[in-house]
């Protein structure tokens, strides 16, 4: 601690010598001024830790130099001890007003002098002290505002950045569905060009053999009913699988080849092709005419004609089905609100983008209620299920049966999701929920999937439950609230 | 011309399932086998060959690998000889690529083709590899593509 320094103040030149000598001995660095107006310079250039101030003396009396200390912005903290002799009129409250902060008189008893200056030394270092603590606190406090606010913005930061990341799961979701999708897509695609081809070989075709089909109606109208009890006999036709057609073509060969007919192996296929395989026996009569065999080759191309243009409704439908939920599953709600759901349907969607997985091996069974809508963030819905689903089959290596179950009871709808994998130890169990735990090999999982399904269940003020046994399967347990 | 043989005075008489036997013997006995688990390529498919490819060869299709494998087994029986396989890769139960494998491991002269959706990298490879793949067309195919395949395949035979 820095040396205390005193000022004193008297016009007594004997006064000042004394107590000079006597404050030296005690430690102190001490000024001196003989009169008022030298005691303010003094005090204003050397800034004492005390003022002993004398207060009768010509010209400026002690109070008014008190005054002017108080008035300085620089020494009116410094505290001033009035000095009055015993025989002089003094004003004790006058002395307290103008800012003194104690008193002694002469003669001086220089213990008590020295005890008064000691303790408001004492008392002004611990002002200090305080000044600069509340100081120090003041800092603090900035600086403590200041690591809040980068908290908060980190915090802000770190929301986004998990925003972000739970929009880049899904999008992982939506890049492993992709490949699959492909197929999804370039299968009815295929039906599509190839049908077209179909369809315009047999256009032309049909075009090309007219003149010699309407010969033949007009020369015998035997031929207009074949050409007619195919069609419809083909319309009439419903489908049938690889298993069926060869069966088919093996009756079909049966029975013509004891009849005398010409071309036999192109009339079996055609009437294979068209599926003609119900009341064979009343065509059998028309067909034993030489010219039979074209008008059944007309009514090919018209057959193929619709034929074709019946799978490119099929291969259309096939591949909206799947856009379509693709369009639903990659929608983003900028909204951020709520909307009415089907549940049911919001789950279907996500079938229909997992079907070529799921068909690989999967056996999907489907026991619903009909389900009010539901009120909730309806992508976040989505990838619940998708999350859920892409798990299951996993844990299924594609192969078993998965069990969904919608149940509608007390104000709560139920979703749960059964796998017949291979289930998970009680230790998993418990940590399924962590984010970026896994049980998967690097790179085929992040690990926040689980942890993004619960925190959108709790965000639908949801539950989820699980129950799992290893070697015979997993449930997922899906609780929601059915308000509206 | 009649496709029917001629049944000449010393010709043995026949029973009516051993006649037919015969009989489709000499339509063809020669087949081409499609296999994909959707039907409305297996439809627009085989009309495609049928009508390029006419009566010279026997159509056949399969629904999945292993009805592929049972259809196999019956045509042979039959004294059918299978010349080309074209195969789907994505379908339930056994794959495209496996499918191939299984049918050149024991037919080594049948020519293996894929028509796959999916560029599947590693089961084409695979495919080549232990199916002794002729071809890998994707879908959407084109006709004229599909046909030089199937006849650039045939002339292997």
């Amino acid at each position: 601690m820095t040396k205390h320094s005193i000022l004193i103040v008297d016009d007594t030149q004997a006064n000042l010598r004394f107590l000079f000598s006597t404050l030296i001995k005690q430690g102190y660095q001490v000024y001196s001024a003989i009169n008022g107006k030298v005691a303010v310079k003094v005090a204003q250039k050397n800034l004492p830790s005390l003022i002993l101030l004398d207060i009768m003396m010509p010209e400026m009396d002690g109070y008014e130099v008190c005054e002017h200390m108080k008035a300085d912005e620089q020494t009116r903290n410094i505290p001033v001890i009035f000095v009055s002799a015993l025989n002089e009129t003094f004003d004790k409250v006058k002395a307290f007003s103008v800012g003194g902060v104690d008193y002694v008189t002469k003669p001086f008893q220089m213990e008590e002098v020295l005890a008064r200056v000691a303790t408001h030394l004492a008392l002004r270092d611990m002002q200090k002290k305080l000044v600069a603590q509340n100081v120090q606190l003041q800092e603090e406090i900035t600086e403590r505002k200041q690591a809040e606010n980068n908290l908060q913005k980190t915090l802000e930061n770190l929301r986004s950045t998990q925003s972000q990341l739970i929009q880049s799961e899904k999008l992982a979701a939506l890049g492993q569905l992709i490949a699959g999708i492909a197929h999804e897509i370039n299968t009815p695609l295929g039906a599509i060009r190839a049908s077209i081809d179909n369809l315009l070989d047999s256009f032309n075709d049909a075009i090309m053999t007219l003149p010699q089909l309407s010969q033949s109606i007009v020369e015998n109208d035997k031929h207009l009913k074949l050409l007619f009890t195919l069609l419809k006999k083909s319309k009439a036709s419903t489908d049938l699988t690889s298993k069926e057609k060869r069966i088919l073509k093996r009756t079909l060969q049966q029975k013509l080849s004891n009849e005398n007919i010409a071309e036999i192996s192109t009339l079996v296929n055609i009437l294979t092709y068209m599926k003609i395989s119900e009341g064979f026996d009343e065509l059998l009569p028309l067909l034993k005419n030489e010219q039979s065999i074209s008008i059944i080759k007309a009514a090919r191309n018209f057959v193929s004609m619709r034929k074709n243009s019946d799978n490119i409704n099929l291969a259309v439908d096939k591949a909206s089905k799947v856009i379509f939920a693709l369009r639903k599953f990659a929608h983003q709600d900028a909204s951020g609100e709520k909307t009415e759901i089907d549940i049911i349907d919001s789950i279907e969607t996500v079938l229909t983008l997992y079907h070529n997985q799921i068909k690989q091996g999967v056996e999907v069974v489907k026991y619903c209620q009909s389900l009010p809508p539901v009120l909730c963030y309806a992508d976040e819905i989505h990838q619940v299920w998708t999350n859920i689903i892409h798990n299951a089959l996993q844990a299924m290596t594609l192969s078993g049966t998965l069990t969904i179950e919608v149940i509608h009871s007390e104000n709560q709808i139920i979703v749960s999701f059964t796998d017949t994998g291979c289930g998970m130890s009680s230790a998993i169990k418990e940590r399924i929920f962590e984010p970026f735990f896994t049980t998967k090999r690097r790179g085929e999982g992040s690990g926040i999937g689980l942890d993004i399904v619960k925190r959108i269940v709790d965000k639908h003020q949801g539950k989820i439950e699980i129950e799992s046994e290893i070697g015979k399967g997993t449930t997922f347990r899906v609780f929601l609230d059915d308000m509206r | 011309m009649l496709d029917r043989p001629k049944l000449g005075s010393n010709a043995p008489a026949l029973e009516p399932e051993k006649y037919c036997h015969r009989y489709k013997k000499t339509m063809s006995n020669k087949a081409i086998l499609c296999v994909d688990d959707e039907f409305i390529i297996l439809e627009t498919l085989v009309e495609q060959l049928e009508k390029k490819l006419g009566n010279k060869y026997i159509y056949e299709t399969a629904e999945t690998a292993e009805e592929g494998l049972e259809v196999l087994e019956e045509l042979i029986n039959d004294n059918v000889d299978i010349l080309i396989i074209v195969s789907d890769w994505l379908m339930p139960g056994m794959k495209g690529d496996e499918f191939l494998t299984k049918v050149y491991q024991q037919f080594p002269d049948i020519v293996t083709v894929m028509l796959t959706g999916q560029a599947d990298e590693e089961s084409i490879v695979h495919a080549k590899n232990s199916a002794n793949l002729h071809a890998c067309l994707f879908k959407p195919w084109s006709e004229e593509e599909l046909i030089r395949t199937i006849k650039s395949g045939l002339e292997k035979l």
